[in-house]
């Protein structure tokens, strides 16, 4: 059974008069469990493909459903529930939150709805299966790149998401730093059984079983 | 949420320090005014708790002391139903004292505020018709007269009509001291004007604009001031009923035109309706000072936000929804009003300390709770309307255009 499954997804942005197409109908299917890299050259839509299926951007044509849910037929308040329960992100840049903690960026989808014991004990178990159990309460300022992108993968996790999307997780990361971030974010979607889709430029974290994505110019290579 | 949005204010303190005293100085400003405006209705009220008759004056005089009436007018008030007591007055501003005038006395004095008190304590003649006063139920001065033994001295006496003698409040007897620097007591002597006076007796009724008045006979006071043997400024009448007051007052305006006739509680009522005026006017202009502190809390919010923005980005993305976005910014500069508000009240609670703590006789600040509610309250608003349009703002981001802003 696919938990991702994009239908002629097509999208274009205005750029000053004219219109620019980035995807022209890609289609995929992504079955559940499954480990996908979205693969291609700068500029070829990789992110923008990403985007619409993590449900932050709208196609300007076509269907995006994911665990049998169109995301395109949802409003905002829909969406943004959605991308609370179900969908975890990580970004190149990491993006985590100068103000909090660590445990408290891994906590941050809850912050508006309160949190809960239970919500408490997941993040801290989840930084420590990242190895940051001893760096609750440090500041992403006080942590190195791989520790930050480490908690942003705690907290793409914490919610225990059908779908998690990485977009370069370890575009800013020296070689080695980049293998343990991959390693460890292999060995909790392995754990978690969760769908898996990384865009990158490197393929030396693609393994023969993972399910790979070539895009160029806005079209899926077959 | 609530911590979250309360330290996103220290990621940027000294941001959100200026916004902070921006929004705290007008608070400040009308807690101080509204507990200046407070003390000057309090010190009015003093006042006029202890005049409980009905003064009648000139039409349109705001002062006795440029108020004359017809001499006559006094047998004919007489003869008006319920009318007890009347009593002939001739009031003046008075001539230099112990050859000090007014300006001399304003001009030597070292300080803004010294000066602003001397002249608010300028002296004042009041020659009365020692006959009708002492008959009087509600005389202020006899009833104010500090009595032995701790000062002594007496209030006039009919033996005194046309005496160079004088009833002085304990303030003026320490304001003109004698020439070893010692208060005035009774028995010494006070020039007023060019005459000598002897000092019968001193009073004190702790209002400012009764402590300032020279009692003495009313011969005495027209000789002294060079007025017609018979000049009458105002009568002051006590009716069988103090609930007359009103009926009276009503009686006298129809019949003469040229008279007003003002009760106590009218007086405070009119001055209850100036200060009404005056507090509209500085809340304009306090009001004024409000909207500079929230353009400042808006700036800062918009830089806060604008700054944040790739931040705001990663809360869409993680599923925080637009309007717990605008919660968030809202809540922060709610905050900042808050504390706004509770920085400023407690500066205009130093302020008004330190202020009466210099302004000794008659007027104080008085910051009352209401007050100080008033002005928290208002720099909660403020604040949070000012926080309104960022906030706005900050959640029409998509989770997209929000990631990918370049600050």
């Amino acid at each position: 059974m696919s938990m991702i499954e994009t239908r002629d997804v097509t999208k274009s942005y205005r750029s000053g008069e004219g219109v620019m197409e980035i995807l022209h109908g890609v289609s995929l299917s992504i079955p559940a469990g499954q480990c996908a890299f979205i693969v291609g050259p700068s500029g070829s839509g990789k992110s923008t493909l990403l985007h619409l299926i993590g449900a932050m951007d709208q196609p300007t044509k076509g269907q995006v459903v994911i665990d049998g849910q169109d995301l395109t037929k949802m409003t905002e308040p829909e969406k943004d529930l959605f991308r609370r329960d179900k969908i975890g992100i990580i970004f190149q840049a990491f993006n985590l939150v100068g103000n909090l903690t660590a445990f408290e960026n891994v906590l941050v989808p809850f912050l508006p709805v309160g949190i809960t014991p239970e919500l408490r004990e997941r993040a801290k178990a989840m930084l420590t299966k990242v190895g940051l159990g001893h760096r609750l309460t440090h500041r992403p300022i006080q942590m190195s790149g791989g520790e930050q992108q480490r908690v942003a993968i705690a907290r793409a996790l914490v919610k225990n998401p059908q779908v998690v999307l990485a977009d370069e997780p370890t575009g800013q990361l020296d070689t080695r730093t980049g293998e343990d971030v991959f390693r460890i974010l292999r060995e909790l979607q392995r754990e978690l059984g969760t769908t898996l889709v990384v865009v990158t430029h490197d393929r030396r974290f693609i393994q023969p079983q993972d399910m790979l994505l070539e895009i160029e110019d806005g079209l899926l290579k077959k | 949420m609530y911590r979250f949005a309360w330290r996103n204010l220290f990621s940027r303190p000294i941001r959100s320090g200026l916004a902070l005293i921006g929004l705290s100085i007008p608070v400040f400003g009308v807690v101080g005014l509204m507990s200046l405006s407070n003390g000057l209705r309090g010190l009015v009220g003093d006042t006029v708790k202890q005049v409980q008759g009905v003064m009648l004056l000139r039409t349109n005089t705001p002062s006795p002391v440029f108020s004359d009436i017809d001499p006559k007018l006094s047998d004919e008030i007489r003869k008006l139903p319920g009318v007890k007591n009347v009593a002939s007055e001739f009031w003046r501003v008075a001539p230099p004292v112990d050859n000090t005038s007014m300006v001399l006395r304003s001009l030597a004095s070292g300080s803004t505020e010294k000066r602003l008190s001397n002249f608010l304590d300028s002296p004042v003649v009041l020659g009365m018709n020692i006959s009708e006063h002492n008959r009087l139920d509600s005389a202020v001065y006899q009833r104010a007269l500090i009595k032995p033994p701790s000062i002594g001295g007496r209030f006039l006496e009919e033996s005194d009509r046309g005496q160079n003698r004088v009833v002085l409040s304990k303030k003026f007897s320490i304001q003109y001291p004698n020439l070893d620097g010692s208060p005035k007591r009774p028995g010494e002597k006070i020039k007023i004007g060019t005459e000598d006076f002897e000092i019968v007796g001193l009073y004190e009724t702790k209002s400012l604009l009764l402590d300032v008045v020279l009692v003495m006979d009313i011969v005495t006071a027209r000789r002294l001031l060079k007025a017609p043997l018979d000049a009458t400024s105002a009568l002051y009448v006590e009716m069988n009923s103090a609930r007359e007051n009103e009926r009276f007052s009503k009686t006298v305006e129809d019949r003469w035109s040229e008279i007003d006739s003002r009760g106590m509680n009218e007086i405070e009522a009119s001055f209850g309706d100036i200060m009404g005026q005056i507090d509209v006017l500085l809340l304009m202009a306090v009001g004024l000072a409000f909207g500079v502190g929230a353009i400042g809390i808006v700036n800062t919010m918009i830089m806060s936000i604008m700054e944040r923005v790739p931040e705001i980005g990663v809360l869409r993305t993680n599923g925080w929804s637009s309007r717990q976005i605008l919660s968030l910014i809202t809540l922060e500069s709610l905050y900042l009003g808050t504390v706004s508000g509770i920085f400023g009240c407690s500066l205009a609670i130093i302020g008004c300390w330190v202020a009466n703590f210099y302004l000794k006789d008659g007027i104080r600040l008085i910051p009352t709770p209401t007050i100080l509610i008033e002005g928290l309250v208002l720099s909660i608003l403020t604040g949070m309307l000012a926080g309104m349009y960022p906030a706005w703002r900050a959640s029409r981001w998509s989770p997209m255009e929000a990631i990918r802003y370049d600050p």
